[in-house]
């Protein structure tokens, strides 16, 4: 009976938003901040690190793990779009945004982080992801590059904002359908962080709930749902990578249609062109 | 009777409730998509590729359930 009222009374710490952890010159750094530098010091030394000792020949270690990720971000950003050169511009920033994200989320996991170290009432380190103000950021650096891009690929802000009507705003209908295409654009932010935040705080819930329930066996009933997070933040960042890349190429690959095409997007999608070489000269021979 | 209305906390009930039939919709979900990717790897090997396409729709079925969650925290 006592058991059951010790787990009515005191839940284990769950904190869902950052907490301040001190003053810097008029500013709150909260805990989450706090952490977010540390692991972005930490990823650039590792990255810097990682980039001066790779060679042609596979070494093996933490240099071959990160070039595979690097390269299989690669060959996903090139395979997304229709031309493998053009989208071999856009490697680089894929890949820093998978290894930043993947990164945050792996060292999020590190005991310690979280509701070991105590400062006052608050937490002193809290994983960058598991903010919204973080994940929020990392979507709109995301998002601001995607819709740079693909306005510099559609060539000009006025033909960019002419795809999302089909053509021309004047047809009423297109007119309704490009409007709700460009609300649906601005909620990608949203969605892109809202789905990060919340797959790595409720990842962190689940953990302290757990190490809360073993007691004294805490690191046994913790270390199940710990390895499930580590593949949830691999699958996040791929997530997060492979949507923002999506954005990009479905804008891309369209502005590039339309230079091969020009004239009218609707009229292209009625009619069905036959083949050519196979149906013409049948359709020929058959009139002459 | 009337201690026993005293002693219920509704917020409680409400966020079961919240959490509860909010994950009901991706589970449904997220079974469908799996269940359709083996239904397609199974009559066409070649669509095993497929598997990273099936994870991102898993994402974006997934996140609904997590904003019925997130939405708990605002019930006092």
């Amino acid at each position: 009976m006592q058991l059951l009222t010790r787990f009515a009374e005191t839940g284990p710490g769950i904190h869902v938003a950052p907490a301040g952890a001190f003053h810097l010159g008029g500013f709150v750094v909260t805990n989450s901040i706090l952490y977010g530098w540390v692991c972005g010091l930490a990823i650039s030394a590792l990255m810097v690190w990682v980039a001066r000792r790779v060679t042609v020949r596979p070494q093996g270690g933490v240099v071959q793990v990160i070039e595979a990720g690097a390269e299989f971000i690669s060959g996903l950003v090139e395979g997304a779009f229709d031309d493998r050169k053009r989208g071999r511009k856009y490697v680089p920033f894929f890949v820093t945004v998978f290894f930043f994200i993947l990164l945050n989320n792996w060292f999020g996991l590190i005991p310690g982080v979280g509701e070991a170290f105590r400062r006052g009432d608050n937490p002193l380190l809290r994983p960058f992801t598991a903010d919204l103000n973080g994940t929020f950021a990392i979507g709109i650096v995301t998002m601001l590059f995607v819709y740079g891009a693909s306005i510099k690929e559609s060539g000009g802000l006025g033909k960019y904002f002419k795809h999302f009507f089909i053509g021309s705003p004047l047809n009423p209908l297109y007119l309704v359908i490009g409007l709700l295409e460009m609300l649906t654009d601005l909620t990608r932010v949203f969605s892109l962080s809202l789905r990060l935040f919340l797959n790595v705080t409720i990842g962190e819930i689940v953990i302290a709930v757990f190490s809360y329930l073993g007691h004294i066996a805490a690191p046994l009933t913790a270390l199940p749902f710990t390895l499930i997070e580590l593949f949830i933040g691999a699958l996040q960042a791929y997530i997060f990578t492979v949507l923002s890349l999506m954005y990009l190429a479905i804008a891309v690959n369209h502005a590039g249609e339309h230079a091969d095409h020009p004239g009218p997007a609707d009229e292209r999608l009625l009619t069905t062109e036959p083949t050519p070489g196979t149906m013409k000269p049948s359709n020929r021979a058959s009139t002459a | 009777m009337v201690m026993f209305a005293d002693a219920i906390n509704t917020a409680v009930i409400g966020k079961g409730l919240m959490v509860g039939l909010g994950f009901i919709g991706p589970a449904i979900g997220i079974g469908i998509i799996g269940g359709n990717y083996l239904k397609a790897v199974g009559r066409n090997p070649e669509a095993a590729k497929f598997f990273g396409q099936a994870l991102v729709f898993v994402a974006i079925v997934e996140l609904f359930g997590l904003l019925a969650f997130a939405s708990t925290f605002i019930v006092k």
